[in-house]
């Protein structure tokens, strides 16, 4: 029942990535719309606060606990309490940060409540929501689970605070001059709104036995991955572009083949920016397909396949998104146990997801020791555990004290786990634009299958 | 024979059940196909598409390999009920007098009540290039399984559909032309034939081409055609099995209709209105096809040979019933292995250990869908049974050919001729329109389209085998038309409602599109549940499922066998006979 517990572990992590990405950004348009107009109405009156009160309607109702209770001011009040507004949907995401209030609690006498959201973007709205009724120091999210779209929303209305992550002490550990990921948010520049929480990188994983009765090595970069394919058709394969791990193989490919260009990723797409990288993106693409799996004719509509293709010794090689599905996938005997995960050496695709503080929280010191406390090598190897959360660390192995790295060394136990001694480069995820660009292209190039 | 009117309110609650059901086949179809028409013109305000004209039609003619998709529609759907047709008839010429039909259906039956989506997962489990079939011929034990030289799965020909396909409808076919031969009259004349073609000289199986044949194929015409449109227009087995490069133009109306891209929707709109196109145009080819069988066959009858290559046909039979039988058995063992497997790796052909723990997972996640299911099933499956019977209630017991009767076996096969890919979208747009939370209303609604039709015919039969005189006996004693319905009609035909009322369980679990598209996913169900895992990371997972949507219709008909055994016994030889035929028109859509 454990390990049943650990594959939920990993899907929940990817779903609540994807919950972050998620937007509504009609919704976020009709508020601000609404506001727009409201305020346009309402000049005449006396009170914006109310006027705005009564145009938000009640989904986005500015949560007025603040105002009428004096104990959550943080000048007076010696316990103050943290809203932390993220997904909820994931009992061992929900569980992790149960344990994280506790030690606040103890460590700082901080009370940490989660706010549990079944859409980020509600609690995006409900800021915009109070900006817009002009509540700028009292609001009611302190911190915000974000990235992607959701946060360039909340960059683009200024709903943040700024430049305050580099008073968080625990940051300097994720090593940011080196990793332009943990500053990076899908392509947007981060400008200290929002410090990384977690990570999921691109990990390649393979049947060892396979690789040994092949007498092939294990490709450790893009090139290498085509060579072993035309030397050993049909061993490998990435699914279509329409799904999250297929457009993500793509934008490795394309980062990983055009790296003097590789600055032209994190800003909007441009056609010429687009028809700078395809040339050797395809020409490496024209190569491979043919070696792949069903001589490329067929490919996978869904990620899960290549992992039940591996499982059932059709592929030899395959990549994912989480690390920590990949041993539990073991445990549950979807793979065999000749499965090893590892990274490739030329770089990983990296998704950060972050944590944000409100431009309006009334509770800023004690938010930005909660964020310390969660960048901290304590609470980041916690979350990393396999039975707890799986979800990868964001602090750089290489800037960690022995002891520090201690703290990590028992997840190593299992033989299908990935090294996470071991740092490798990481490339930040391309600027949003570049998704539906390459996309596109691709399925232009290749049909779009269905 | 006396003509006994059937008055007051329990005539007038029948009439009413019955123009119950007529709006119920007609109404969801109609708006369904209006609301995917208009878009398809180019009117779809939701988007400020407001003119009316062709340019969608012409930008859907400019997409990559559309030709391709609708070659491949058509010719899956085409190739697999005309082989799937021939196949059924084959079995039957050489079976159909003997002791070995009723073992026959033993052996379909497994693949008649699995849902299509059900079929093509253990299709994947057997066929794959890992599958039990490459374990069980491959002798080298460090043999690393190959996907490049396969030909099953995913091929761009729609083998694998058509071979799918083929499997899934010959159980139907096949029992379709029993439940024709079995009814009295029918069988009369069949009976009548044969002894004719015997005494001059005929051998059973030319009989069967020659004479008996030409009788029941009238009879089947429709349920065949709702086979042959099923089959160019399902989703689930080019989805599971089909190739993507390109798919089948359902499994891209599928795509399109889902895309964040709301534009697309006027696209998968008009790729529906081809769908349609596509059905009627198979439905013509069936129907030539049929015609040149119809012209040779009055040759081939005039030289008057006795024999129709007997030992060919033979063969072919038998050979057919091997193929069932061992497809049904490694199936049967290849599911129940891997849903109970820990390490299992190619090519063993036992795992390496058993566990409980997928069957553990199972059960934590199985019950909403599982409840959600039974639900749905019962109470669409019920209010189906109790209209259906009204309905048959509320024809005059001479049943003359009314009009209201002729509109009703038209708009029975309705929903069947229709593709559901097509109208189904239009519904949805509809239900959005009115009553757009009612999730709950709307699924019952679209699984209502698909019950109602094969519940009436598989009772339809039973009443029309069904003793007047009983009832005639009744009324002349002075019982009430409900008294007679109630006190009489139901307790004797009790079997054949409880098996009918089984089978609209059966149709209501299977519905994968219907319920997707109208609930928009808010509601899973076991069927959802698996078409969604058979595309997940887990095998082992998956095969639960498909045993969990093979075992659900089957206890549905063993607890009617059961329950039409245990409730009224008096009544037993009567359900009994009846059993027999109402059983057979199982069909999953």
């Amino acid at each position: 029942m454990c390990f049943l517990l650990l594959l939920c572990g990993a899907k929940n992590t990817c779903d609540a990535i994807m919950a972050l990405g998620r937007l509504a950004c009609i919704r976020l348009a009709c508020l601000t719309m609404l506001i727009i107009a409201g305020s346009a109405y309402a000049e005449p009156s006396v009170d914006g606060n109310d006027i705005a009160i009564t145009i938000t309607g009640p989904g986005a109702n500015p949560n007025t606990d603040a105002n009428t209770n004096p104990e959550t001011n943080p000048k007076t009040d010696p316990n103050p309490v943290v809203r932390f507004h993220a997904w909820g949907g994931s009992a061992q995401v929900n569980s992790y940060l149960k344990w994280a209030a506790d030690r606040v609690e103890r460590k700082h006498g901080i009370r940490l409540k989660h706010v549990k959201l079944a859409d980020t973007s509600d609690a995006v709205s409900r800021v915009l929501a109070e900006k817009a009724a002009g509540n700028l120091n009292n609001g009611s999210v302190d911190l915000i689970w974000i990235n992607g779209e959701n946060f360039a929303a909340m960059k683009k209305n200024a709903l943040l605070a700024t430049g305050w992550v580099s008073d968080i002490a625990n940051f300097a550990l994720t090593n940011p001059s080196n990793n332009s990921a943990m500053v990076t948010d899908f392509g947007e520049p981060t400008l200290g709104m929002e410090a990384p929480w977690g990570k999921a990188s691109m990990v390649f994983y393979y049947r060892k036995a396979h690789f040994d009765s092949l007498n092939e090595p294990v490709p450790q970069t893009l090139q290498a991955l085509l060579q072993f394919s035309q030397q050993q058709p049909g061993r490998f394969t990435y699914p279509v572009v329409t799904d999250y791990l297929g457009i993500s193989f793509i934008k490795y490919a394309a980062i990983a083949l055009n790296s003097s260009n590789q600055s032209l990723f994190y800003s909007p797409v441009t056609q010429n920016a687009l028809e700078k990288i395809t040339p050797s993106l395809w020409t490496y693409l024209d190569a491979l397909h043919p070696t792949m799996w069903r001589n490329g004719e067929y490919m996978v509509r869904q990620a899960s396949q290549l992992q039940r293709l591996i499982g059932s010794g059709e592929l030899s090689l395959a990549f994912s998104f989480t690390a920590a599905e990949i041993p539990s996938a073991v445990e549950r005997f979807d793979l065999p146990r000749d499965v090893r995960t590892f990274a490739m050496s030329d770089g990983s695709l990296a998704n950060v997801h972050f944590i944000g503080l409100t431009f309006n929280s009334p509770n800023q010191a004690a938010a930005k020791t909660v964020v310390d406390f969660l960048l901290s090598p304590e609470a980041q190897a916690k979350k990393q555990r396999l039975q707890v959360w799986g979800d990868d660390t964001v602090l750089d192995a290489s800037v960690l004290s022995a002891s520090q790295k201690s703290m990590y060394e028992t997840q190593q136990s299992h033989p299908s786990a990935i090294d996470k001694s071991q740092s490798t480069p990481l490339y930040a995820e391309p600027h949003a634009s570049w998704t539906d660009a390459l996309r596109k292209a691709w399925e232009e190039r290749y049909g779009a299958r269905y | 024979m006396v003509n006994i009117a059937p008055q007051g309110s329990f005539n007038r609650v029948t009439v009413g059940a019955k123009w119950l059901l007529l709006c119920l086949l007609i109404i969801p179809v109609v708006a369904g196909v209006v609301g995917v028409f208009l878009p398809a013109m180019g009117y779809f305000p939701a988007i400020g598409a407001n003119q009316f004209d062709l340019s969608v039609f012409a930008a859907l003619l400019d997409v990559a390999d559309i030709h391709t998709m609708i070659w491949l529609s058509l010719f899956t759907g085409v190739a697999a009920t005309v082989t799937a047709a021939l196949f059924a008839f084959v079995l039957l010429s050489v079976f159909y007098r003997s002791r070995m039909l009723s073992r026959l259906q033993i052996v379909l039956s497994p693949f008649l009540v699995l849902p299509h989506a059900g079929a093509a997962i253990a299709l994947v489990f057997l066929l794959s290039p890992s599958g039990f079939f490459a374990r069980l011929f491959t002798f080298d034990s460090s043999a690393i399984a190959s996907a490049n030289e396969g030909v099953f799965l995913f091929d761009s020909y729609g083998i694998s559909i058509i071979l799918a396909l083929v499997l899934k409808e010959i159980p139907f076919i096949l029992l379709m032309a029993i439940s024709v031969m079995s009814q009295p009259l029918i069988q009369e004349k069949i009976n009548g034939y044969f002894k004719a073609g015997t005494a001059l000289g005929y051998s059973p199986i030319a009989i069967f081409f020659k004479l008996v044949l030409p009788i029941v194929f009238p009879q089947i015409r429709l349920p065949l055609l709702a086979v042959l449109v099923f089959a160019v227009s399902n989703v689930e087995i080019p989805l599971i099995l089909g190739p993507n490069d390109p798919s089948t133009l359902a499994v891209a109306i599928l795509h399109w209709f889902n895309h964040i891209d709301l534009s697309m929707r006027l696209q998968a709109s008009s790729a529906a209105v081809v769908q349609v196109g596509i059905a009627v145009f198979a439905v013509f080819a069936m129907l030539a096809v049929e015609k040149g069988f119809t012209f040779y066959g009055k040759k081939w009858l005039q030289r008057g040979k006795r024999q129709a290559t007997d030992k060919a046909i033979s063969a072919t039979a038998y050979l057919l019933l091997v193929v069932y039988v061992v497809l049904v058995v490694s199936a049967v063992y290849t599911l129940i292995a891997y849903s109970f497997a820990k390490q299992w790796t190619f090519p063993n052909i036992i795992p390496a250990d058993l566990t409980m723990l997928h069957w553990n997972t199972v059960f934590d996640a199985v019950l909403t869908p599982l409840s959600n299911t039974l639900l749905l099933g019962v109470s669409v499956s019920f209010s189906a049974l109790v209209l259906v019977l009204l309905t048959l209630e509320s024809e005059p017991l001479n049943a003359a050919k009314t009009r209201a009767s002729l509109l009703l076996s038209t708009a029975l096969f309705l929903p069947l001729l229709v593709p559901g890919v097509a109208f189904l979208y239009g519904l949805v747009w509809f239900q959005q329109l009115i009553l757009k939370d009612a999730v709950w209303f709307h699924v019952y609604v679209a699984h209502m389209v698909y019950v109602i039709p094969y519940v009436y015919l598989s009772l339809a039969v039973a009443y029309r085998k069904f003793d007047n005189r009983y009832e005639m006996v009744a009324l002349s004693l002075g019982t009430s038309p409900m008294k007679v319905f109630f006190l009489v009609k139901i307790p004797l035909l009790i079997g054949p409602i409880l098996v009918a009322f089984a089978l609209g369980l059966a149709i209501s679990f299977s519905q994968y599109l219907p319920t997707l598209l109208t609930t928009g996913g808010a509601i899973s169900t076991v069927t959802t549940e698996a078409v969604a895992l058979a595309a997940g990371s887990s095998a082992r997972l998956s095969a639960a499922y498909v045993v969990i949507q093979a075992v659900m219709p089957l206890c549905g008909f063993g607890l009617a066998w059961w329950l039409s055994n245990v409730l009224f016994k008096p009544s037993t030889n009567i359900t009994s006979t009846n059993k027999s035929s109402t059983g057979k028109s199982v069909r999953s859509v």
